[in-house]
């Protein structure tokens, strides 16, 4: 079985990977917010340049990043058709009495490039951390209990019900279903669907069972132990200083 | 035993689930301190929802349960899981936590221990379960019987005084089931923590219990090892099992072979046999009479009850 694991590579080495994670969920984070309200397109191209750049000095293997880039890359494109036709603005191209728009264009390249952006800043935040430790620096950076705790299930328990998940789907090839996009096929797999769902609430009970067990009463209980070293603090400060660096710039690019 | 400290004390337990099951009905028993108790039950037989009370997880004012000799349910939480440890059937319910470290580390936390102690015993718990560099590993990538191991770290590292444990051996492979066996007697005989475990391995049974109690919603029978084996048609209307080597002797003892002691695990046998053959100059004799036949075919009945209904 495969998982979908984002972490695959988190115990590589790069100064992406040694970056304190607290510092980093911080500064990446202001850093997509800056990048995501940009609105001059040439800014976003540099901001998505230098996500890029931050990609190859983290040494994810390329290939990782871009199939999940890629993805959203795909989700998007339908914009570049859209947009064109339906924004109002200078007329590049007209087919047969439909106006194709230079800023429709613009304005879908904008929303892409952005989105880009945010998305692989995203990545390399998430996959050069293990989801454990990212877990843990939310909890230190005192992001609300429940919060950290239903990712922390979350990562814990997407990895068991796909292993179960996967179980029941061959043992029901084993007794030869295909499934088929008629009926039979739909509802079988609506059963199986149901059953992991009922699966689950069992477990969610004999796991809130064993954690009363070990005296849990709500707070979410785990050892942090991070440390700041100076070369944190140096690289956060960049990072936010070019967040802010480019709405400033904007600013004075559009006054 | 004199003078022996109660360390699990049932009276007058009875409890349904909401949906109208009836899981257990007018339990007594009581456990000294120091004792090795197996549970033994059929399918269903309400173990698993016994050992939920003996931790307080399950809240049953219908019944009473002490714990050196306090109510459960007057026990703060930091003391009630210093008493009693539960290991339950599936690992993967038990290690909730991102890593290994933090699942060992999570009882701990919760008794309010400071950091350094909260390490020294995570590490404790672990080295005595033989992983020691297993902290910063992720539970989905450990095999079941590392998943198993760490469970039963996760609650030593509460130091219980009674260490409950639900089929520990279940689905091991014959090298960890071992392991696993003479782990927990270790921790009876070195640590002396009270064991009570359920299990449906007959064979690995003689080897943790001193005294065993049979569980179908009610107590049916309490005694030692070799009286609860003894017992043909106890085991029978409980759809039990007696030890392979156990029933091999009982057919010996058809054949003519005699000895008081009939062995319950293969040790037991080797020694025993090594012990009668040189007691009788060197050879043991067997033999073939009338009634033999019909004396085998009636232990053969007695204990497979799994092959009854074909005859
Ligand atoms: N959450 C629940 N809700 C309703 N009924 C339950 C629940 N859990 C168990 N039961 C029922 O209670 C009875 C006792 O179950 P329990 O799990 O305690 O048996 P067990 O002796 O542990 O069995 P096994 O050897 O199969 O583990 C069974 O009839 C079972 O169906
Ligand atoms: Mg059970």
């Amino acid at each position: 079985m495969e998982y979908p694991e984002i972490d695959a590579y988190a115990s590589m080495d790069s100064p992406i990977h040694r970056f304190d994670p607290r510092a980093k969920i911080v500064s990446f984070t202001l850093l997509i917010f800056s990048f995501v309200f940009v609105n001059e397109i040439r800014i976003a191209l540099l901001g998505f340049l230098f996500s890029f750049l931050i990609l190859l000095i983290s040494r994810l293997p390329l290939a990782f990043a871009l199939k999940r880039i890629r993805m959203v890359f795909f989700f998007l494109f339908p914009l570049l058709l859209v947009m064109p036709l339906t924004v109002e603005g200078r007329e590049v191209l007209n087919i047969t009495g439909i106006s194709v728009s230079f800023d429709g264009l613009i304005f879908a390249s904008l929303i892409i490039i952005r989105a880009l952006a945010a998305v692989t800043l995203a990545l390399i935040m998430l996959a050069t951390t293990r989801f454990d430790i990212t877990i843990k620096a939310l909890y230190a950076l005192k992001v609300p209990g429940t919060l950290v705790q239903m990712l922390m299930f979350t990562y814990r328990y997407i990895f068991v019900i796909t292993d179960e998940f996967s179980r029941m789907w061959e043992s029901m090839e084993c007794k030869g279903f295909r499934l088929k996009a008629n009926y039979h096929g739909l509802s079988i797999f609506g059963n199986i669907l149901g059953m992991i769902i009922i699966k689950s609430y069992d477990r969610t009970r004999r796991v809130y069972e064993s954690m009363v067990a070990k005296g849990y009463s709500g707070k979410p209980n785990t050892l942090v132990h991070l440390h700041m070293s100076t070369k944190d603090y140096v690289l956060s400060t960049c990072m936010v200083g070019i967040a802010i660096f480019v709405h400033v710039y904007q600013l004075m690019f559009t006054v | 035993m004199i003078g022996a400290v109660e360390a699990i004390r049932v009276k007058g337990l009875s409890y349904s689930y909401s949906d109208g099951t009836k899981a257990l009905e007018d339990i007594d028993l009581t456990i000294n301190e120091g004792e090795k108790v197996v549970v033994v039950g059929p399918n269903g037989a309400g173990k698993t929802t016994f050992f939920l009370h003996l931790n307080g997880t399950i809240k049953n004012p219908g019944g009473d349960v002490w714990v050196f000799g306090k109510k459960i349910s007057d026990l703060k939480i930091e003391e009630r899981i210093h008493q009693v440890g539960v290991v339950f059937q599936d690992p993967d319910d038990q290690l909730f936590m991102p890593t290994v470290f933090d699942d060992v580390a999570f009882g701990p936390v919760n008794m309010g221990l400071d950091e350094k102690e909260v390490e020294m015993r995570v590490h404790k718990a672990l080295s005595k379960v033989g992983l020691e560099d297993f902290e910063e590993k992720v539970p989905h990538n450990l095999s079941y019987g590392q998943k198993k191991r760490v469970a039963l770290a996760a609650v030593l590292s509460m130091e219980p005084r009674v260490l409950v444990l639900d089929e520990p051996t279940a689905n091991l492979d014959p090298k960890s089931r071992a392991d696993f066996i003479n782990l927990i007697i270790d921790l009876n005989e070195i640590d002396g923590i009270t064991t009570i475990i359920a299990m449906h391995d007959v064979n690995a049974l003689p080897a943790l219990a001193d005294r065993v109690y049979v569980l179908n919603k009610r107590v049916v029978a309490e005694g030692s090892p070799r009286e609860i084996f003894s017992d043909w048609s106890l085991l029978k209307e409980n759809s039990l099992e007696a030890p392979d080597v156990f029933k091999l002797f009982k057919v010996l003892n058809c054949f003519g072979y005699s000895s008081d002691d009939l062995p319950l695990s293969f040790d037991e046998a080797v020694e025993i046999l090594t012990r009668t053959i040189e007691g009788t100059e060197g050879h043991i004799h067997l033999h073939i009479h009338e009634h033999t036949h019909k004396e085998i075919s009636d232990v053969m009945n007695s204990y497979n009850h799994h092959r009854n209904g074909k005859e």
